[in-house]
């Protein structure tokens, strides 16, 4: 029953055409209410496409989309306000001042008097921009400041679910971190998240469960934990050789060690990290160890390992 | 509907911002009003009649033949020339301006002794004698002609029409008197002394000279009686007015004005133009000369209404292409208010233009707005139905253009033709009346022509006396409906885009 209850977004079997061009095939997906999801993809995945169909701003073509149960439908008008955009592309009005817009489109969503002055004054200081920058034209404002202030604009209705398109495009490491920030406020305070894309270190920093999209596929969904094992982990370590005894108890504890050309130094490729296991044992056996190198797992790895490319061409 | 307020107070608050736009919007027709009516001058909006005018001011006191003072005659005289045309200036003050300004090139005054004076002309050697060898003095007979300096070719023609009239007034008149005087008794004993008859010899035993003066003659045979030698003295003045007559058969000699004493029959052609000078100046503070306006105010406020179809076009596409339309159709608002929010700015600018339009167009150039004889219901007609109908028209082909557009050089192109074409069809750029006979035919067919039809109505003429709020009516309903439809159609794209496939 539990877990019924937790699946707050679900597809099935959605498809999207451009025309000719498939650009969702076939999509199925839960979404659990409380987590951070992460839609990683590369540039024409489909991801943009998939959020405006679960934000109901795009009809599938075939398939069906359900928010707690309900169609979502663009016509189905209750769900919008229980549902947060954050474009792709800027969307504000430029001529505003940021609290103007917020104001604008709080009072879209129904919202009067103190309640939306309050809720305005609190998410301009989620977004960091509650000093002077408040009231400055938002045509003014940097690259980030005009990304934070596209996405205080999908907080100021509270929805359920928030969903942000390359939220971070065009921003520095120091906007980016604020971005997160405010992300993990909100979701702390338990609204949903859904997080797109083609960055796998925000995905991987971020997001509790990840889908992997390409070509309007998805190739992969699971905690990052589980997708990082779908791809190896090598070791490569060089010892001081001075018998050949040393070898033969490596080879008997770990037997998936393979020696290389170069004597006294071995490689090892597994699934989970052997890090911990390799330098226990070579402490038990004082085995002197010159260098140690990990290639360790990430989603760059696990998407190659998947699709045969990269994740950024 | 709040949340249409609330997108409509937006969309104000932007274009506000945007000083250019807002500039644009308002001070450019009117520039153009201003700088057109300079550019068209006096005539521009009169239908012009070739006529040439002279431009007369009459403060003759006296009377002269058949109790019409000389300078009525005079007047007659001039307006009876084909091709001219009299206008009346009243007082000297305004002559004076109207020289002074260069408004009139001459205007020709009869002062009040002028009947008078013409009265005096005579032959005889104790009359006024007018005549010199060019013409008229003008200067005796209290005839005074004001000029313009710097227009001598204008003044001079007025001033040989001047002498012309003066010409075809005197003459008749000092030959009737002159002919009158033949049968006078003073004249016939003037005659007696100087015309001497050669008696016949078989008469001089009678009378023994060999001459004897006609009036000794007359003496003789009316054998000293007084009476029957007046009576002589007048039959022969008859009869010698009767022999001139019968001599100069083509002539009235007693005519005494020019018509009778040349016999002339009035060409019933001749059409007579006499008006009393309009000021056509305006009222309003620029004095630029109302006229012009008449027709360059409405021309202008329908197709500026119009062109904002470009600017509320432009900036709905704009905001499609700029991703707040779409967050704007992702939130709870209903379509038909997101519409309406985009709707009523474009009405509120229009009629906000018409009125700035209006009010300057009257406080500044004089513009004749509405007749006296208005009631209240008129007024609300000419001033609120209609203008919101056109604005109304004017909203739903902006947001029917930008819907249909699918980035700013579609709409450039699309807009071209209700702004433009439909302009110039509508009768905006040339007047109905410089354009060919089914022009106005064809301005039927555009929102302009009938907005202007309309508009043109509640800004009359000066010869206008009635309105045809019918046609108001008329004009109101049919920009309605076509607003209405375009409006419509707008609503259902705007649905398909939000609720549709795409
Ligand atoms: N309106 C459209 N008409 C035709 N093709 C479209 C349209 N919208 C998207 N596409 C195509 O669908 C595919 C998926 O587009 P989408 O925008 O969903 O990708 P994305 O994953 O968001 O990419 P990016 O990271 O570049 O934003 C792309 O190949 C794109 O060219
Ligand atoms: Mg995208």
């Amino acid at each position: 029953m539990t877990q019924v209850h937790s699946v707050i977004l679900k597809i099935d079997g959605v498809t999207k055409l451009h025309g000719q061009f498939r650009a969702l095939n076939s999509i199925s997906l839960t979404i659990n209410r409380g987590e951070i999801f992460g839609l990683l993809g590369p540039n024409g995945a489909g991801k943009s496409t998939l959020l405006s169909i679960l934000a109901g701003s795009s009809k599938p073509c075939s398939g069906i989309a359900t928010f707690d149960g309900t169609q979502i439908q663009p016509s189905n008008q209750t769900l919008r306000s229980r549902i947060g955009l954050v474009p792709q592309d800027f969307a504000f009005y430029e001529d505003l001042t940021a609290k103007e817009n917020l104001l604008f489109f709080g009072q879209l969503f129904g919202l009067r008097g103190t309640f939306l002055t309050n809720k305005v004054n609190e998410i301009l200081q989620i977004i960091g921009l509650d000093d002077g920058k408040a009231h400055q034209y938002s045509k003014h404002f940097s690259g980030g400041m005009k990304r934070r202030l596209n996405l205080g604009i999908a907080l100021v209705h509270s929805p359920d679910v928030l969903m942000l398109d390359e939220p971070t495009v065009g921003v520095d490491p120091q906007s980016r971190n604020r971005i997160f920030e405010a992300i993990k406020t909100i979701n702390a305070l338990g609204t949903t998240v859904i997080y797109t894309t083609h960055y796998m270190e925000e995905a991987e920093s971020l997001c509790n469960r990840i889908a992997i999209l390409d070509h309007g596929e998805i190739i992969a969904c699971d905690t990052l934990k589980n997708l990082l094992a779908l791809t190896q982990t090598t070791v490569k370590f060089s010892i001081i050789e001075d018998d050949q005894s040393k070898e033969e108890i490596l080879i008997r504890s770990i037997p998936a060690l393979k020696p290389n050309i170069l004597p006294g130094s071995y490689s090892l490729t597994t699934h989970t990290n052997p890090t911990p296991d390799i330098i226990n044992l070579l402490v038990n056996e004082k085995i002197q160890i010159i260098n140690l190198q990990m290639d360790s797992p990430n989603l760059e790895k696990v998407f190659l390992s998947l699709t045969g490319r990269h994740l950024r061409d | 509907m709040i949340q249409s307020f609330i997108i409509a107070k937006k969309e104000l608050q932007l274009l506000i911002r945007d000083k250019l736009t807002a500039t644009v919007l308002f001070a450019l027709p009117f520039a153009m009003i201003l700088i057109l009516g300079l550019l068209l001058g006096e005539g521009f909006g009169q239908k012009s009649d070739d006529l040439m005018r002279i431009s007369v001011l009459n403060l003759d006191k006296g009377l002269g033949l058949n109790n019409k003072s000389w300078a009525e005659h005079a007047i007659d005289d001039i307006v009876s020339t084909p091709n001219i045309k009299v206008e009346i200036i009243q007082g000297k003050e305004l002559a004076d301006e109207l020289v002074k300004t260069g408004k009139r090139a001459a205007v020709i005054i009869f002062n009040p002794d002028f009947s008078e004076r013409v009265n005096e002309c005579s032959f005889l050697s104790k009359g006024v004698n007018p005549f010199h060898r060019d013409g008229i003095y003008l200067e005796k007979l209290q005839v005074s002609i004001i000029k313009d300096n710097k227009q001598p070719a204008t003044s001079a023609i007025i001033e040989s029409v001047c002498q012309i009239a003066l010409l075809r007034i005197v003459m008749p008149w000092m030959i009737g008197k002159a002919f009158e005087k033949l049968g006078d008794p003073e004249f016939i004993e003037l005659l007696g002394k100087e015309v001497s008859l050669p008696i016949p010899p078989s008469l001089r035993l009678l009378i023994p000279k060999d001459k004897i003066p006609l009036g000794e003659l007359l003496e003789l045979a009316s054998g000293k009686d007084i009476d029957l030698a007046k009576n002589y003295r007048e039959k022969v003045g008859v009869g010698i007015q009767t022999a001139l007559t019968g001599q100069f058969k083509n002539y009235n000699l007693t005519g005494k004005s020019w018509a009778s004493l040349t016999r002339s029959i009035n060409n019933p052609e001749t059409v007579k133009t006499l008006t009393t000078f309009q000021n056509e100046d305006g009222t309003g503070i620029l004095k630029r000369g109302a006229i012009r306006y008449q027709i360059l105010v409405p021309s202008f406020t329908v197709m500026f209404a119009f062109s904002l179809i470009l600017i509320s076009g432009w900036i709905f596409v704009a905001e499609k292409r700029q991703g707040t339309f779409n967050r704007l159709l992702s939130t709870p608002v209903r379509t038909s208010s997101i519409l309406m929010g985009k709707f009523l700015p474009t009405i509120i600018i229009s009629l906000l233009q018409i009125f700035f339009l209006l009010g300057l167009g009257k406080l500044l150039l004089g513009l004749k707005i509405g007749l006296s004889t208005w009631s209240l219901t008129d007024w609300m007609i000419a001033l609120i139905i209609l203008p919101f109908a056109t604005s109304f028209c004017v909203a739903a082909s902006s947001l029917f253009i930008g819907i249909l557009s699918k980035n700013e050089t579609q709409l450039a192109l699309l807009s071209s033709v209700p702004v433009c074409l439909f302009a110039l069809i509508g009768g905006c750029i040339f007047p109905w009346e410089m354009m060919p006979d089914n022009a106005k035919t064809l301005a039927f067919l555009t929102p302009q022509g009938w907005a202007l039809d309309a508009f043109r109505e509640i800004m009359p003429s000066s010869f206008d006396t009635t309105t045809d709020f019918q046609l108001i009516w008329k004009s109101s309903l049919v920009l309605s409906i076509m607003g209405f439809i375009l409006l419509s159609i707008t609503w259902v794209t705007l649905g398909k885009i939000r609720f549709g496939n795409s």
